[in-house]
């Protein structure tokens, strides 16, 4: 006979816990225990029970509750039903904990998951409610049970699990084109195609608002240069037209006129034609610049997905040498250079260049001059990051400078650092493609425990951690590593199966549930009817294993990390080449796009060191933070010098095809200094790596506009105002004021070390 | 002689990324000084030459090095920094040297001393005059107070006659 639990699992029928319970609420009163009574009432309801096929917890509290009520001892009863109504309020008190703290908009660890979302607003409120409450029911009915408990052990974690019911997948490269020269219905209302620069920006700003509410992940252009530069183009025409219009003459001679780059210039000492053509492009400019003016700023204030979030945007660019293209970018950064309202650094959308040599990297490629004028204004803006298309994993052979389709085969990235590229099922592209699902493996627990049980093995005890290597023999160190490694395999396994499971229930939705989605911005979901199933579309997404915390792993493991010694580092590559095999063996075995994730770590970082550090205690250099390092980083910590980390953590993204990051802190103004910028980007193009940024700090004075790059800046030097906005970046994205941050990444910011040594400050 | 620290790397020093020596002891004691304690001339270590040379050979980001302090050209220190800048070019032959100074160039030229002559030839930029607390302005690029000058040696030396020096 089985019994339906509380949260519709089955277990076994148990007499004992009849008994346990009678007992505990008899405790209780002035005659105290009779076990006899208790025994004789389980065995009853045993015996009622047998041979009929399912009873749920309830049913059978109410049974004992009656048969109490019928036997000698009624005062029992009374106990029992107050006994087990304490019980009913403390298994709920959780979820009221929980909804207590949602409620008070207390700034801890639950409403802080997400630096970029207020949950402080009703609708994010609301968010979070449901969120928590989805959690517990993918837990009880949507996962296998030794999948449940890899993730309640903290082994690993499901990224965006709330979101798992409905089904939606993480993130989409929208391909741009198709909305620009096609149209689209969304939500009440169509739109024509785009004519002109004003409307082809606002459709993609509206594209990526409505598929975000239709994902769980960020949205993206993968070519934001190439996608606008025609209506540059169309702009231009239209002013040439209302030219011919105000002086009453026939312009269309002038229709086609191709500019060799679209440049303001004083107008006034030209004449005829020249005239005409240079003034069309003076107006021209300036409503691209308006265009990515409000395009930015629509970024950055419209919130959608239940209206407490802005889009996690991002858009890729810096590879079109058309004058039109260039005509994009260069008004994209002056208007990023600008500043959004009062001048203030625009959070979204993330904005990343495309570096790739023979189009923007040497000083004789055409777009050499705008690679030049980005780094400027990342050194001011935090943005753009940079892609290495050079990379020989980012490369495609498909790629044709004489293509003017060629963006197709330029890799593109989310901002967070997801990669989307190779494909079993087509071309290496990142258009109209994106994550499905990832999931984080937790190595510094996984090494912990090989430690732990390495020890008992070998029968040598001494505490892991910094310093641990010299108590460590030949034996133990090949124990360790085995154990380690056969662990490593069990929980990929197991988290390949669990992502397979995932896609197969993503499988299942309709497409008419992602309206626009399925509506050909996905690949080839232009062939599905809104009624069919989204799986023969899905195959083209990525499923992605993640991992946190090489550092801690490699010091739990062999006493040092992969950043201060060389041995480390070899087994830090060989444990994630391990990940990348094992991964290539899942796309076989499965059919599907599987790949290593370098994990972002938002929200995460905590969970896991804070459930390790209570089990196993404080281990040096393991668990002695409030979180683990990112992914492959060198610990944020370490001093090292940038070429140093870049030498390090620069292998590691070939391996890592979901996606991976480097960042360099910088120890001052670049806004001064900004060809440090660029010799950041050099870094990533000697040492082959994907994708990187800098990471620094800009306060601004909100009183005169005084900025510099003091972290700690509490007073304006200029003007003394104490109002002082200090940006900074938090797993890719910037965040405002650091009081939205969660404690494990506050605690990470306040350890990152920029990349110089010595006593004194700058010697100005 | 000592030096207060070294930088491995650092943007705030002049354009690009520079290695940074910071020069025990100086005589010009200005009010307000961002190093007060590198006035002494038995501040810090002695200089580590091999140790530093290496970690500036083994950085591949580095544009050029830039000495501070202290004062690097007080007439206790300018021949170990010379010194130093010699056997730094010899393994960096394309670094470019920038220089701060407390003393004006025109104080310099004055000592009409071969080894502040050879010094002034080698060097790429010089940051000369004394920080003077009242002239100070946080908006200054790669200087602490507006009477500070940043000459370009090189075109200097070309015009003969002092020429500032402008980001390229």
């Amino acid at each position: 006979m089985k019994i339906i639990k509380r949260d519709g699992r089955l277990c076994e029928f148990d007499r004992q816990k009849i008994i346990d319970a009678i007992c505990a609420a008899m405790s209780r009163t002035e005659k105290g225990v009779d076990l006899q009574i208790a025994g004789r009432i389980a065995e009853e309801i045993e015996k009622f029970c047998e041979g009929k096929n399912e009873f749920s917890v309830y049913e059978i509290q109410d049974m004992v509750e009656k048969k109490l009520m019928d036997s000698s001892r009624k005062e029992v009863a009374q106990s029992y039903i107050i006994y087990r109504y304490n019980r009913d309020v403390a298994r709920k008190s959780k979820t009221k904990d929980i909804f207590l703290d949602i409620i008070g908009a207390k700034a801890n660890d639950i409403t802080r998951e997400n630096a970029n979302m207020n949950a402080d607003t009703p609708a994010g409120m609301m968010m979070k409610f449901a969120s928590e409450t989805t959690k517990p029911f993918v837990d009880d009915f949507l996962l296998e049970s030794d999948v449940r408990e890899a993730v309640k052990k903290r082994y690993i974690h499901i990224h965006d699990k709330d979101y798992y019911p409905t089904k939606s997948l993480t993130c989409l490269q929208h391909p741009l084109d198709k909305i620009l020269n096609e149209g689209f219905r969304a939500g009440h209302g169509s739109s024509r195609p785009a004519k002109r620069i004003e409307t082809a920006a606002f459709m993609g700003c509206i594209s990526m608002e409505t598929i975000q509410n239709e994902m769980h992940g960020g949205q993206a252009i993968p070519a934001f240069d190439y996608y606008l530069a025609p209506f540059v183009k169309k702009t231009f025409q239209e002013e040439i037209k209302k030219i011919g219009e105000v002086i009453s003459k026939d312009c269309s001679h002038l229709m086609n006129y191709q500019p060799e780059d679209y440049i303001r210039k004083d107008a006034g000492d030209l004449k005829g034609d020249e005239r005409y053509l240079q003034v069309a492009i003076n107006n021209t400019v300036n409503r691209v610049h308006q265009a990515m003016e409000s395009f930015i700023h629509n970024m950055n204030t419209i919130h959608s997905r239940g209206g407490n979030q802005v889009v996690f945007s991002s858009i890729n660019y810096g590879t079109d040498t058309s004058a039109e293209g260039r005509c994009v970018i260069r008004e994209l950064l002056n208007s990023t250079l600008e500043g959004v309202g009062n001048h203030e650094t625009a959070i979204f959308p993330i904005q990343i260049w495309k570096k790739k040599r023979g189009i923007n990297y040497e000083p004789t490629d055409r777009n050499y001059d705008l690679y030049q004028f980005a780094c400027k204004v990342t050194a001011k803006r935090f943005f753009p990051n940079y892609i290495n298309l050079d990379a020989t994993f980012n490369q495609n052979n498909l790629w044709k400078e004489e293509d003017p389709e060629r963006y197709r085969y330029e890799c593109a990235t989310m901002g967070c650092r997801t990669r989307v590229f190779e494909n079993r099922f087509g071309e290496k592209t990142s258009i109209g493609r994106g994550n499905l699902s990832f999931s984080t493996i937790n190595l510094p627990r996984l090494a912990i425990e090989a430690a732990h049980l390495a020890q008992e093995r070998t029968g040598l005890y001494f505490p892991l951690g910094e310093g641990s290597e010299k108590h460590m023999t030949r034996i133990y160190k090949d124990t360790v590593l085995r154990i380690f490694m056969n662990r490593l395999e069990y929980y990929c396994d197991l988290t390949a199966r669990q992502l397979y499971e995932r896609y197969q229930f993503q499988c299942t939705a309709l497409a008419k549930q992602f309206p626009l989605l399925m509506k050909g911005m996905w690949m080839e979901s232009e062939k599905l009817n809104p009624d069919d199933r989204v799986e023969p579309v899905l195959k083209h997404g990525t499923l992605s294993i993640g991992f946190i915390g090489l550092a801690e792993c490699l010091v739990a493991l062999i006493g040092k990390h992969h950043g201060e010694d060389e041995n480390a580092q070899k087994l830090g590559l060989k444990i994630i080449t391990f990940m990348r095999d094992l991964c290539v063996g899942y796309a076989e075995k499965y059919n599907l796009n599987f790949s290593v994730l370098a994990t972002p770590a938002e929200g995460l970082s905590g969970g896991f060191t804070k459930y390790d550090k209570h089990e196993f205690g404080i281990i040096k250099g393991v668990t002695d933070k409030d979180y683990y390092t990112n992914s492959n980083h060198v610990p944020v910590w370490y001093k090292c010098t940038a070429e140093h980390k870049a030498k390090i953590e620069a292998p590691y993204h070939d391996l890592t095809r979901a996606g991976h990051i480097f960042y360099i802190e910088l120890d001052g103004d670049a806004v001064k200094n900004p060809e440090s910028v660029q010799a950041v980007v050099d870094l990533m193009d000697k040492y082959n790596m994907g994708y990187g940024s800098i990471n620094h700090t800009r306060s601004r004075c909100m009183n005169c506009g005084f900025e510099n790059a003091d972290a700690n800046l509490e007073r304006c030097p200029k003007c003394g105002s104490t109002d002082i906005d200090t940006i900074q970046r938090i797993t890719g994205y910037l965040v405002g004021t650091t009081s939205r941050w969660n404690s494990a990444k506050l605690a990470e910011l306040h350890d990152r070390v920029t990349h110089d040594e010595c006593c004194g400050k700058e010697s100005e | 002689m000592n030096i207060a620290g070294f930088y491995d790397e650092s943007i705030s020093n002049g354009v690009g990324w520079r290695a940074v020596l910071f020069v025990s002891g100086c005589p010009h004691h200005c009010p307000g000084c961002h190093n007060e304690k590198a006035q002494s001339f038995t501040y810090g270590e002695p200089i580590d030459k091999k140790n530093l040379l290496q970690r500036i050979q083994e950085n591949s980001i580095l544009r050029g090095l830039t000495f501070s302090g202290g004062e690097p050209l007080c007439p206790e220190n300018i021949a170990e920094v010379l010194d130093f800048l010699y056997e730094v070019k010899k393994i960096k032959p394309n670094f470019d040297f920038w220089c701060y100074t407390g003393y004006t160039y025109e104080e310099l030229l004055k000592r009409q001393d071969p080894v502040t002559e050879e010094f002034l030839n080698q060097i790429d930029v010089l940051i000369d005059g004394r920080f003077i607390l009242e002239l100070k302005d946080p908006d200054l690029t790669f200087k602490g107070s507006k009477n500070q000058r940043i000459i370009d040696m090189k075109k200097t030396r070309e015009k003969k006659s002092i020429v500032l020096w402008e980001n390229e």
